[in-house]
């Protein structure tokens, strides 16, 4: 792996020297490439801009001291960083209030166990990448409502001044399509990398 | 193997980190049992990557990054609580993700009984939603005929039962509604425990039902 100058490189590339060199150059442009996008998220999810900030702080820690957990096999680098920001928010939520569930409760650290279509979801981690935007306005309009203000259906019926039977069937609809999506892109890499040998 | 699983919401709610706490943790277990919900999760945390990807870009303190680098040296903080990941050998058969709520293997906790054969032990995890407890059924026993007033989540943890819909063993993953009225009878193997999370209390059926009604309520 080298990191060219010339074109921005990969998170995921980035992540991996991080692990590997604790290289702190790959770290401070990560930051540049994630920060924004990180406090975005946070703000999204309802945090203040000076909490949104707090978090970004700890994700960055967490990125720098657990990069060698990461595993570019199981996901991209963009994912791995999802992962973190969900769990740290959670964690700021209940900060210090160790009777409340943790984010370690409900997600181990990677075991270096492989997730059984590890080979599956490595394609799927390099080119599937924008499975929402297959799908219509409504039912994004959903699952933004589910990632980022967890709400159940039926506020999410209320929300919308929608009935509940139609934002179920939507979430159906749209869980439909993503799975289905991710199968067919999944059929192609294989018949793609069959062929190739 | 584990036959029954969590739907596709509750994993999309579970990999967007927004569920209820009681409720996330049973979702939780039966990830540790069941390597397709793994997979199917990791589909979600995939959206959830796309979602952070496509966040408008909000302007960072100039100074931010400097903090951030001069703490990467520092040791990281102590963690103060006794981390769930930590293989407890008496609490072997407890799942994962219940150690630090469970103060002792199941054997040793101080179940309070319904009856001689039905047994329960409330975990005291802090959700204004749900109540989360142990329920155990001594081999070859049934519960009394009951319906729920609102959705009850069950993971089988050891033994198995079954009732009218199907056969149900450690890992199994079990919703039971307004619309379910059943009498779940545990192996005449061995005694089955459950971990079940309720957001409205058992209304029981049947006469027992309606016997041990207000002990449950």
């Amino acid at each position: 792996m080298s990191l060219d100058a010339n074109q921005p490189p990969a998170l995921d590339d980035l992540i991996v020297a991080i692990a590997q060199h604790r290289d702190k150059r790959a770290f401070q442009q990560l930051f540049q490439a994630t920060a924004s996008r990180l406090k975005a998220f946070a703000m999204q999810c309802g945090a203040t801009a000076a909490d949104a900030e707090e978090l970004l702080q700890e994700c960055m820690l967490t990125v720098w001291r657990k990069a060698h957990t990461y595993n570019p096999k199981s996901g991209t680098g963009i994912t791995w960083l999802y992962t973190i920001v969900r769990n740290k928010r959670i964690d700021f939520a209940r900060k210090g209030k160790y009777e409340m569930v943790q984010s370690d409760d409900l997600w181990p650290e990677e075991t270096g166990e492989e997730l059984e279509k590890d080979v599956a979801s490595d394609l799927e981690a390099s080119v599937v990448r924008n499975m929402l935007e297959i799908l219509p306005d409504e039912q994004r309009q959903i699952v933004f409502k589910v990632y980022f203000e967890g709400k159940s259906h039926s506020e999410i019926a209320n929300d919308l001044d929608l009935p509940l039977g139609t934002i179920k069937s939507r979430l159906r609809l749209a869980m439909k399509k993503l799975d289905t999506f991710a199968k067919e892109q999944m059929t192609w890499l294989i018949i793609i990398l069959l062929t190739n040998f | 193997m584990v036959n029954y699983h969590p739907s596709d919401e509750l994993l999309m709610q579970f990999a967007a980190g927004q569920q209820s706490d009681a409720l996330g943790l049973v979702i939780a277990c039966h990830m540790e049992k069941c390597a397709s919900c793994r997979q199917r999760t990791a589909l979600y945390n995939h959206i959830g990557g796309e979602l952070l990807d496509h966040s408008t870009p909000v302007e960072v303190s100039d100074n931010l990054l400097d903090a951030i680098m001069s703490k990467l040296d520092d040791d990281p903080e102590e963690r103060n609580f006794e981390a769930g990941n930590i293989v407890l050998e008496t609490k072997q058969c407890v799942p994962r993700p219940l150690r630090r709520f469970v103060p002792d293997e199941f054997s040793k906790l101080k179940w309070s009984g319904l009856s001689p054969n039905i047994k329960e032990y409330r975990l005291n995890i802090q959700d204004p939603h749900y109540t989360a407890k142990f329920y155990k059924i001594s081999a070859g026993k049934e519960l009394p005929q009951h319906t729920h007033r609102g959705n009850e989540f069950t993971l089988v943890m050891q033994g198995s039962f079954s009732d009218r819909a199907g056969d149900y063993h450690a890992g199994d993953f079990v919703l039971a509604d307004a619309t379910t009225i059943h009498q779940p009878k545990a192996s005449e193997m061995e005694d089955c425990i459950c971990f079940a999370v309720t957001d409205a209390p058992l209304k029981m059926t049947g006469f027992f039902g309606r016997f041990l009604n207000p002990f449950l309520s």
